[in-house]
């Protein structure tokens, strides 16, 4: 009777760290993550800055202009960076990125469409700062994430 | 001169900020195309040549901190370098530009300058207009612009914006820029510009602000009998102007205070005139926006130095609807009714408009 009853706990206690696991698996997947070379001189970016650098304005940190590279490797980023990032429609994003060509010359964000390019991208410059999901960034000694953009 | 130019160029993007980046570039291009047709016409010289096609094309090249920005327009009647602007990023907020620029008090051309796409209403107000159209106050300086903003009271915005360079002459076909690629050998004389905006916040499109200006524009080969002994212009502006920007409603206005002298050899006149406009958007379902604008003036029926223009709009009245059909293009229609001096007239414009990177 009380073998069964360690048992019933043993098992409880087994799919008890078998959901945490799967919850923290699934949870990082699901967390967006702002990230920059690991050698980069940028080591903070607060909402309002990472918001101008989304939107093409120019961002200087030590006399070097921020590179912003807009991730698109995921149908499921488009939504929250136009909610979280840039906090704008998809319209009135488009016409804020005209006009900052068209009033000062601004350069719009670059465009990716990988996971593997926008790696190389982040790799080859260390000014780039991008976005990616945590799960791709987790354990990489030449990623430094900045901070945690989005998460579910 | 252009070798000097071009070392100049060379030293500010080898410069050690700048030395590290790499060159990066974006390029714009703004087409468009548009038909007018005018009736009831009373004026003797109505507006009808504005450009049927153009291009306006927009490059930037960017090494850190410096950048080149250039502005070529190209049309059915010109090809002109609207803009080619030198910059040194100072900072996140304030930069500071050397060559050609739009002056920064004409509050409509300091927001849309050549692209149509950008404009909702297919024509600009008259106050406003481009020189080579019959414009009355002159948009393109060569000299320097800086270019600034800053948080104020917590979390409001202030742009500023100060310059000073080589003001347009006027010549018997009206205001006529200093051109880079064409440069004359004409005396030219000296204009100053600011202008102060305040902004609920940095990404906003809503604000006011005051702009301010002095500009001295140079007589050259004027053979009219009455324009003999011409020698300058002095134009002090002062100004006002406000913009609402919310979801569905934009609307945004100005009133220009002009002091004009007209200097001659032995004798000078002077005048005072106030020109304004508003103009209401209204977004509607299926892209869809409809638009009103309303000029006016007092004082310009007497103004020696307007009837130094012929084409300048005493007022008009403007309406149309603009189709955003697919993205960055869009198809306008608008009706016109103009008051010049010789008369009015009345017009009809149909305008495709894009925006292609």
């Amino acid at each position: 009777m009380e073998r069964g009853i360690l048992l019933n706990m043993r098992r409880a206690l087994q799919l008890f760290m078998l959901l945490c696991l799967v919850s923290q698996t699934c949870a990082a997947s699901h967390t967006l993550v702002l990230v920059v070379r690991a050698d980069s001189k940028v080591t903070d970016l607060d909402s309002l800055t990472v918001r101008k650098l989304f939107l093409g304005l120019p961002v200087l940190v030590d006399g070097s202009l921020l590179h912003p590279v807009r991730n698109r490797s995921d149908k499921e980023l488009d939504p929250i960076f136009l909610q979280q990032i840039v906090a704008m429609s998809q319209s009135a994003y488009d016409r804020q990125i005209l006009n900052g060509v068209n009033r000062q010359g601004w350069l719009r964000p670059a465009e990716v469409n990988t996971a593997s390019r926008i790696l190389e991208t982040l790799y080859a410059d260390p000014n780039t700062v991008t976005f990616m999901w945590l799960h791709e960034v987790a354990h990489n000694p030449r990623v430094r994430v900045l901070r945690v953009l989005w998460s579910n | 001169m252009r070798a000097v130019r071009l070392l100049l160029l060379v030293f500010l993007l080898g410069a050690p900020p700048g030395r590290a980046d790499s060159l990066r570039y974006e390029f714009l291009l703004l087409p468009s195309a548009s038909a007018v047709g005018t009736f009831e016409r009373r004026a003797g010289n109505t507006q009808i040549h504005d450009e049927v096609v153009q291009a306006d094309l927009l490059l930037t090249l960017q090494k850190g901190p410096f950048k080149l920005f250039g502005e070529y327009l190209v049309s059915d009647h010109e090809g002109d370098l609207e803009r080619f602007q030198l910059g040194w990023q100072l900072s996140d907020d304030t930069v500071l530009w050397i060559g050609r620029f739009h002056q920064p008090t004409s509050v409509w051309n300091h927001d849309h300058h050549h692209g149509q796409y950008l404009q909702t209403s297919i024509t600009r107000p008259d106050i406003d207009e481009w020189e080579d159209l019959g414009g009355v106050l002159p948009q393109h300086f060569t000299g320097v612009l800086a270019e600034s903003g800053a948080t104020v009271m917590r979390s409001w915005w202030l742009r500023t914006a100060v310059a000073g360079g080589i003001a347009p002459q006027i010549t018997a076909e009206g205001l006529e820029p200093f051109d880079l690629l064409r440069p004359d050998s004409n005396r030219h004389q000296l204009g100053y510009q600011a202008r102060v905006s305040l902004h609920p916040g940095q990404f906003s499109e809503s604000g006011a602000g005051i702009v301010l200006a002095q500009d001295d524009l140079t007589g050259v080969e004027l053979t009219s009998p009455e324009l003999i002994g011409f020698d300058h212009a002095q134009v002090r502006l002062a100004g006002l102007f406000a913009t609402y920007a919310g979801a569905k409603w934009k609307a945004t206005s100005a009133v220009y205070y002009a002091d004009t002298r007209l200097y001659y050899t032995g004798s000078r006149g002077n005048d005072r005139f106030v020109v304004g406009y508003i103009q209401a958007e209204r977004r509607l379902p299926h892209n869809l926006t409809g638009f009103a604008r309303w000029e006016d003036s007092a004082g310009t029926g007497n103004s020696p130095y307007l009837h130094l223009f012929e084409r300048f709009a005493r007022s008009r009245r403007v309406a149309g609807l603009r189709w955003d059909f697919v993205q960055r293009q869009a198809l306008t229609v608008q009706f016109a009714n103009t008051l010049k001096f010789a008369g009015h007239y009345t017009d009809i414009r149909l305008q495709w408009s894009a925006a292609f990177f």
